[in-house]
């Protein structure tokens, strides 16, 4: 806003910008004109010399016209580079302003900029929180786990006398890899498996407390190992314990296509979901003869 | 009478010579102030030059600032659920 006099009225920035304009075009217009102007006075003052007879007076008058004409042109151009150079300071100003404003503009781009990072790695952080961060191959429930924490402490010898008598199926390696992939095998498997072993899950949450001595793997589930469990079973005596087994061991069998059908007829039916499976399992294995195995 | 009318004849001659040399002074005064004007001129002219070059140059600074802006405030607004 600025006001020019008490008789014009307060102009906007705009205004006064077209104003300035308008003069400076006005001004460069009539320096221009000059040119015409001092070219004709020219011509006249020569023709008045040439063919008048008071040369010193028309000499007289010429000197005073061209120093006028001097000092008019001289005002003009300094009124036309006056103008200019305030265009140009205004101008100048306005650019310098725009450029405080675009850098505000970048500041503030950049402040959310790094806000949106900064809140992207908080988020990042809270999922790898929350995220478990191993593949599901090498995580195991917690009731599987102890089993495995069992398994691992019974003595070597049982295991590797099972293991180099039993010729071992092709998924199987090393006793922890095995359990794994049984695992994930009964996890592909059909519903019955999955309802046996969900019962033995729940068998073994309760009876957690149990802890198992000297029984072998139940990855080595094959007649022979199950032999050695009713074996080991009459001979000690410990219910609960042989009711785990069993069921392990009928688990494994189940599951394997390359045993004697036989006994995988006989072992391979899914055992009842009841408690009293002890009763159910000996009454079957009257029938079937263990072979003995040495056990060092 | 000759001495006199050639004591006029110098006396005019010189008064022409006196108006001559002021003449000739005046026009040496008229083209110095006219090259004076020339080199305000010229003078004008570079400065003027030099401070619309430094402002085209400020200009085309804005301008590619204001380009990247676009583009990230464009980003921005194609994918709001950064600032979510």
């Amino acid at each position: 806003m600025q006001q020019l006099g008490p008789e014009r009225p307060a102009m906007t920035f705009d205004e006064v910008s077209l104003e300035r304009s308008k003069s400076f075009v006005q001004a460069l217009q009539e320096l221009k004109n000059l040119r015409p102007q001092l070219y004709s006075a020219a011509d006249y003052c020569e023709k008045a010399y040439l063919h008048s007879e008071q040369k010193q007076m028309v000499l007289d008058h010429l000197k005073e016209y061209a120093v006028r004409a001097l000092v008019n042109a001289v005002d003009h151009l300094g009124t036309v580079t006056y103008k200019l150079t305030e265009i140009s300071e205004q101008q100048s100003s306005d650019i310098s302003t725009v450029e405080l404003k675009i850098s505000c503009l970048s500041q503030q781009i950049l402040t959310c900029q790094t806000f949106a990072d900064k809140e992207g790695l908080r988020q990042q952080q809270l999922s790898s929180r929350t995220t478990p961060r191993h593949k599901k191959h090498y995580i195991l429930p917690s009731p599987i786990h102890k089993r495995l924490e069992n398994i691992s402490n019974l003595p070597k010898d049982n295991r590797s006398s099972h293991v180099q008598s039993m010729p071992l199926p092709q998924s199987y390696g090393v006793l922890t890899p095995k359990t794994l992939s049984w695992h994930l095998a009964s996890d592909n498997s059909p519903a019955p498996s999955k309802e046996s072993w969900t019962s033995l899950l729940v068998e073994d949450s309760r009876d957690r407390n149990v802890t198992m001595n000297s029984l072998p793997p139940s990855e080595h589930g094959v007649p022979m190992s199950l032999s050695s469990h009713l074996q080991a079973a009459k001979g000690n005596g410990t219910s609960v314990k042989w009711k785990q087994d069993e069921m392990e061991a009928k688990k494994s069998l189940s599951e394997f296509k390359s045993f004697d059908k036989s006994v995988r007829g006989e072992i391979s039916q899914p055992p009842p979901r009841s408690k009293n499976i002890i009763s159910a399992l000996f009454p079957r294995n009257k029938n079937f003869k263990p072979k003995r195995v040495p056990v060092s | 009478m000759a001495r006199a009318g050639g004591m006029t004849n110098a006396v005019n001659v010189g008064i022409a010579v006196q108006a001559d040399w002021e003449n000739r002074e005046f026009i040496s005064n008229i083209s110095l102030n006219v090259r004076r004007l020339f080199d305000f001129l010229l003078q004008f002219e570079a400065t003027t030059k030099s401070k619309l070059a430094a402002l085209n140059e400020k200009l085309d600074i804005l301008e590619r600032k204001l380009e990247v802006l676009e583009v990230q405030v464009s980003s921005a607004t194609t994918n709001p659920s950064v600032f979510t």
